[in-house]
């Protein structure tokens, strides 16, 4: 091996200054992928910067556009469900109980819908810059995480005008969005790697999310369901996380054995999403 | 551990390609193990094994379609090989598929601070050298200007640009200096130089033999996937050569 020519001066020797630059060897094993992640966390905040730049900076309207999409589908679900139709299902004032189920539920159609994609439609940026694949599907639940967020306040608001009492159970808000940020993050890392080989799969996903919509407690509450059903709804782990982002105002709705089910099956969703993520990854990049 | 301080090493490496559309199968796992081949499969490399150490300047030669690009990309990191490893120990900055890490949609500006980002770039980094890189790109006009609304030579002087000046220790450059005029390859050419002058890593991918003779002094050259010559730049390119008169030869008589 010959010496370059140039030779090596120690002083402008060039230092590895980007965080990407670990020994790499083989197949990672699961911490070291999370640890890669974690270190890269720069290049997540990024991206998230730039989704939400895009969202909310690009347009006039900004911020209003995107509480007025679920503000508008709660409009029209609350006049069909209380002046069209006859309801007995969810609780008074419909309109806190619909939205306290509608947020969160944009955040996860919103989320399963992007992620599946995600990986194909940034398919120029995946096979060009050494990034921790999971980087591109943890972007899409952060950034409509924090879009969720943003929208809580309108959710306060008719809180507030209807004169719904607000308990001290609000701050179960928190584990709920902790666990619907692990669920989505398990799915989005399932789907996406699949949606890459079988591009079928995105539409199926599509009408999957429209269907359940109905198959989640958003417009009713799992007890609304009739006996020999309500135990097929209770395995939704969105009812567990609705239950929590409506126990600030009515508390009442809180089931912990729903609740316990969303923890279990959002980890376990988490943990096999994680595994075939990373079986996948090597034929997901020759396909890309 | 690495080998005596190697900064790549290469160990048995092979990616294996479908040419159909179908994927192995847990069927194809079994039958095949991950040694064998469906019939619609190939080996885009194979048994390459290689050491780099810091410093050296180093081409890969061959014929289209013969692996370059593949161990390339397995260098980058944005390849996972089938078999055998690739470990490398230090930051890549790969001018490979230069244009890919854009977004059309975005300004050029905001284009430049996200690829820079992702390459690992920090804000501060990416502040101070912003006007520099625009200048060598010879862009100052078109900075706010959506990216897709650029000429493809304007794009990959932006790209050569942005990734030419990370801070990285190795750097991957594949077929780039074909594209863009005499003006902009000499500027290519003087960063390269720059570049290896402060004792960065090189690993050029090239079909022009002059550019190969300029800046390397190791040659790897690849056939078939595999790792047929490794060594001083002018005896590749000798090999090569052989190899490619060979084969025409092989032709005319065929043909005749």
């Amino acid at each position: 091996m010959t010496q370059h020519p140039g030779g090596v001066t120690l002083a402008g020797r060039p230092t590895t200054s980007s965080a990407s630059a670990r020994p790499r060897r083989g197949a990672p094993g699961p911490m070291e992928r999370v640890a890669a992640v974690w270190r890269r966390r720069r290049a997540v905040r990024l991206l998230v910067g730039r989704d939400l730049k895009v969202r909310y900076a690009s347009s006039a309207l900004g911020y209003v556009w995107s509480v007025l999409e679920p503000l508008l589908m709660a409009g029209i679900y609350w006049f069909v469900f209380t002046r069209v139709v006859t309801r007995s299902v969810g609780e008074d004032p419909y309109i806190v109980f619909l939205l306290a189920g509608l947020l969160p539920w944009t955040w996860f159609s919103a989320t399963v819908g992007d992620t599946a994609k995600s990986l194909h439609s940034e398919a120029k940026l995946v096979r060009s810059t050494n990034v921790p694949r999971e980087i591109w599907v943890l972007r899409v639940v952060l950034s409509k995480g924090v879009e969720f967020l943003l929208s809580l306040p309108v959710l306060l608001f008719f809180a507030l005008v209807t004169g719904a009492s607000i308990g001290w159970q609000i701050i179960l808000l928190v584990p709920a969005a902790l666990l619907m940020a692990t669920l989505l993050l398990g799915l989005g890392l399932l789907l996406a790697p699949l949606v890459v080989l079988v591009r079928d799969l995105e539409r199926i996903v599509r009408i999957v999310l429209r269907l359940g919509f109905y198959a989640s407690p958003v417009v009713f509450a799992v007890p609304d369901v009739p006996a020999p059903w309500a135990g097929l709804f209770a395995l939704n782990p969105l009812s567990g996380i609705f239950e929590l982002c409506r126990a600030g105002f009515f508390p009442g709705q809180v089931h912990w054995v729903h609740v316990g089910l969303s923890v279990v099956i959002s980890i376990v969703v988490l943990l096999v999403g994680w595994t075939v993520f990373a079986r996948l990854e090597r034929t997901v990049l020759k396909e890309i | 551990m690495t080998d005596g301080g190697a900064v790549i090493s290469v160990r048995d490496a092979g990616v294996r390609f479908s040419r159909g559309r179908r994927h192995r199968s847990l069927r194809d796992r079994v039958l095949r193990g991950e040694g064998g081949l469906r019939t619609d499969e190939f080996w885009a490399l194979r048994h390459v094994s290689f050491d780099v150490q810091q410093g050296e300047a180093i081409g890969v030669v061959g014929r289209n379609g013969q692996g370059k690009s593949t161990l390339l990309k397995l260098i980058a990191g944005v390849m996972i090989p089938d078999r055998g490893a690739v470990e490398v120990n230090a930051g890549v900055a790969p001018l490979i598929e230069i244009t890919g890490g854009f977004v059309n949609d975005l300004t050029v500006r905001d284009n430049i601070a996200l690829t820079a980002g992702l390459h690992g770039m920090s804000n501060t980094a990416i502040a101070e050298r912003f006007d520099e890189m625009v200048a060598f790109a010879e862009i100052e006009d078109f900075v706010d200007t959506p990216y897709k609304h650029l000429s493809s030579g304007m794009k990959v002087r932006v790209a050569f640009a942005v990734v030419s000046r990370l801070e990285e220790p190795i750097i991957l450059v594949d077929e780039v200096l074909a594209v863009g005029d005499k003006a902009f390859k000499r500027k290519c050419y003087a960063r390269i130089d720059e570049l290896l002058a402060v004792g960065r890593t090189l690993f050029l991918v090239s079909h022009s033999e002059t550019d190969l003779r300029r800046f390397c002094t190791r040659g790897l050259y690849l056939r078939q996937g595999q790792l047929i010559e490794d060594g001083p730049m002018a005896e590749v390119l000798a090999r090569y050569e052989s190899d490619s008169s060979a084969s025409v030869e092989a032709l005319r008589k065929g043909a005749g």
